[in-house]
């Protein structure tokens, strides 16, 4: 850590100070440095880029990007800040995307929704906004949402002749006598859910994938600056709600760091155990869209009977199935019954009884093996480069998982280990979700134990210790807040305002966006048939992928 | 005649298929739905990968706008008689996402749904009641709301 912190020193910096464990945090003083510290973080081994995240302070007239880099080896981390003038014209830095391979969409991301253009770019277009958004950006503050919405129909209308201009021009683009075609894959495809890949396929064989995302673009990020900073769950736990209760554990944590408050450890072991009932119910869906993709529906149906009864318990406990709303900041929405536990017990033996006979028939399933085993394979040194993580990276045998990197709630009084596979290919991948459900298993019986143990000795009292007050108003701050999701590495970035209600800016990055990135990689040279499998393997929820 | 008519209307009724097609997140609870506990297939119903061969469409939660194009070609494909289920607060006035601008906040003014679904998202129970009042419509011989009115008739998709 320090040697970072003197490498970063060398340059002209506002600051550089240590932010929690494993962070350093640092500010250039010029934008013309980036390139030289992008450089030297690489050679120092931060490899991978998380996230590009703008802030608009419209007031100032500044434009300040956030850098989120990562080493996945030695957890150094380095959260790096440079300021731009504001003004669109003006508004442009060095694009790092020649040096790291994840920053690509994350850069145009910032370009789409903030206008800050990235210099030397190899690809700057717009994504996930819609095209009636087409030179307009509008998560800066200033962007006026009201007049823009009068014209729904004609905003539709745009999007129409956009797409129709594309296939028109797709016809004339190829030459007539090539067997080269360009496909739409989705967003109608059974398999492919709200996404559409354009394929560029000769015959059978893919030549390159496009993929167009934003179908279920909600703006999330924007969403949640009109809410309050509780009404901010709804928008937060819409991120996937596959599993929804680690994304809002990590709001609450940003929230809980910037108003100074700790939670009780019944809180925390609360967090535990919901949270991975939902990341459960998440990897059940999970396999069964693997093996869904490959056209067997068995092990979907099966999966569906068991992760029912998971969600028996959060609806026991949160009144709702999917939609919790359970974690909120200070704590743990609710107090907990312990005749709640006997739904989760139901549960926990309902999967003890099937988890054998899943693991006989589909883990070693051996048409899965044969055609699973050598495609989509990713090597250790492609997770660093385009930023992968979750069970993605560590079927390649990176050992990641924030979990035990930066523990959070009660992760640091369990005694968890890395879990990874060692190929890297799409049924490792499959294999590797099969491992951490039933990790995730023993993680909920420990916590279980450990609840009912502390509240029978009178440490903990469910009804009273789940919450902690948290001022409806926050002071001028900000916090980064990290969470191991079912899909791997979500970050927050929260920004408050001086006495502020709402957030003033809350980036919200999700694995999926890296991951969909892959698609075009990993599919090169493949044939159409591949699509289904490679991408079912790389576990994308379009929630998230889009936000 | 008219009995030959009526029997029409109730084998219709009895195998409602819906067209694969997932805008937002209730698709999730409908995945519920079809699972081993809820099992949507003992009352007729099952997904098809194709719209051509589909009864019913699901508005499965959010429409954006990006969405609506195509929730609309897949509307048109599908062959008459066909019926349109809305799912969720989303489709009824945007719900949840009521102030985000990405996201249309009527599509049932545009594409008029038979039947509102109300949750956010709608449990599996529900969905099914939902179709049960689908079958209801249909053996009534009430014709679907869509092939009345709705401005999808003035758009371009």
């Amino acid at each position: 850590m320090e040697h970072l912190k003197e490498l970063i020193s060398r340059f002209s910096c506002a600051y550089v100070e240590d932010y929690k464990k494993i962070w350093i945090k640092a500010k250039l003083n010029s934008k013309d440095d980036l390139l030289d510290v992008a450089k030297a973080l690489q050679t120092e081994g931060l490899r991978s880029l998380s996230t590009v995240s703008p802030t608009d302070f419209a007031e100032d007239g500044i434009m300040e990007i956030n850098y989120f880099f990562e080493d996945l080896d030695t957890k150094r981390n380095l959260w790096l800040k440079v300021d731009l003038p504001r003004d669109e014209a003006v508004c442009e830095i060095e694009s790092l995307t020649p040096l790291f391979a994840s920053a690509n969409w994350h850069e145009r991301e910032a370009y789409s929704m903030f206008g800050v253009r990235f210099l030397h770019h190899p690809d700057l277009r717009d994504i996930i906004k819609s095209e009636d958004f087409r030179d307009k950006y509008p998560f800066r503050v200033d962007f006026d949402w009201d007049a823009h919405e009068k014209e729904t129909v004609a905003n539709v209308q745009q999007i129409v002749d956009a797409f129709k201009k594309e296939q028109s021009e797709n016809e004339v683009d190829l030459e007539s006598d090539s067997s080269e075609t360009i496909l739409n894959w989705g967003p109608t495809h059974p398999a492919s859910g709200p996404i559409r890949l354009r394929v560029h396929c000769d015959g059978e064989e893919i030549i390159s994938i496009d993929p167009d995302i934003g179908y279920v673009w909600r703006a999330l990020e924007h969403l949640v600056t009109k809410k309050d900073f509780i009404g901010a769950i709804v928008a937060v736990e819409r991120l996937c709600f596959m599993d929804n209760i680690n994304s809002m554990v990590g709001y609450a944590m940003a929230v809980e760091e910037i108003a100074g408050v700790t939670i009780t450890p019944f809180a925390s072991w609360m967090r535990v155990l919901l949270g991975e009932t939902a990341r459960i119910s998440s990897h059940f869906m999970g396999m069964g869209v693997f093996f869904n993709n490959m056209g067997l529906h068995t092990l979907a149906m099966w999966n569906m009977d068991t992760r029912e009864f998971f969600l028996d318990f959060l609806e026991s406990y949160s009144g709702a199935r999917i939609a919790t709303a359970a974690i909120e900041p200070g704590g743990v929405r609710y107090g907990l019954d312990m005749r709640m536990f006997d739904e989760l017990q139901k549960a926990l033996d309902k999967f003890d009884a099937n988890i054998d006979e899943v693991e006989a028939i589909f883990v070693k399933n051996p048409t899965m093996r044969m055609r699973a085993a050598e495609v989509g394979r990713l090597s250790a040194d492609e997770i660093h480069m385009f930023g992968l993580s979750g069970i993605v990276a560590r079927a390649s045998g990176v050992k990641t998982d924030i979990r035990i990197d930066e523990p959070y709630a009660a992760y640091d009084k369990l005694d968890l280990e890395y879990i990874t596979q060692e190929r890297g290919s799409a049924r490792d991948r499959f294999v590797m979700i099969f491992e951490e459900l039933k990790s995730s298993v023993a993680i909920i019986k420990k916590a279980k134990q450990h609840i009912e143990e502390a509240v029978a000795n009178g440490e903990m009292n469910p009804t009273k210790d789940h919450m902690v007050k948290v001022p409806k108003k926050l002071p001028k701050g900000e916090a980064i807040s990290r969470v191991e999701w079912a899909r791997g590495e979500v970050l927050m970035h929260l920004v408050t305002q001086e006495k502020a209600k709402s957030p003033y800016r809350l980036k919200m990055r999700a694995p999926s966006f890296n991951h969909t990135m892959m698609l075009d990689y990993l599919l090169r040279g493949q044939t159409l048939s591949d699509i289904p499998l490679i991408f079912g393997s790389l576990y994308v929820c379009q929630g998230d992928l889009d936000r | 005649m008219l009995k030959i008519l009526d029997f029409f209307d109730y084998a219709k009724s009895e195998s409602l298929w819906m067209a694969h097609f997932c805008t937002g997140c209730c698709s999730l609870e409908m995945a519920a739905a079809m699972g081993p506990r809820y099992d949507w297939e003992r009352y007729g119903y099952m997904p098809t990968p194709t719209p051509r061969q589909a009864d019913v469409l699901m508005i499965t939660g959010l429409v954006s706008k990006k969405i609506l194009p195509a929730l609309l070609r897949t509307y048109a494909q599908m062959p008459e008689p066909k019926y349109i289920v809305a799912l969720g607060a989303c489709s009824f006035d945007g719900g949840p996402y009521n102030d985000s601008l990405a996201v249309i906040k009527n599509p049932t003014e545009i594409l008029p749904a038979d039947v509102f679904i109300a949750g956010c998202p709608p449990k599996p129970e529900a969905i099914i009641e939902g179709l049960e009042a689908v079958k209801k419509k249909i053996k009534e011989g009430i014709p679907s709301a869509a092939s009345q009115g709705g401005l999808w008739k003035e758009m371009e998709f």
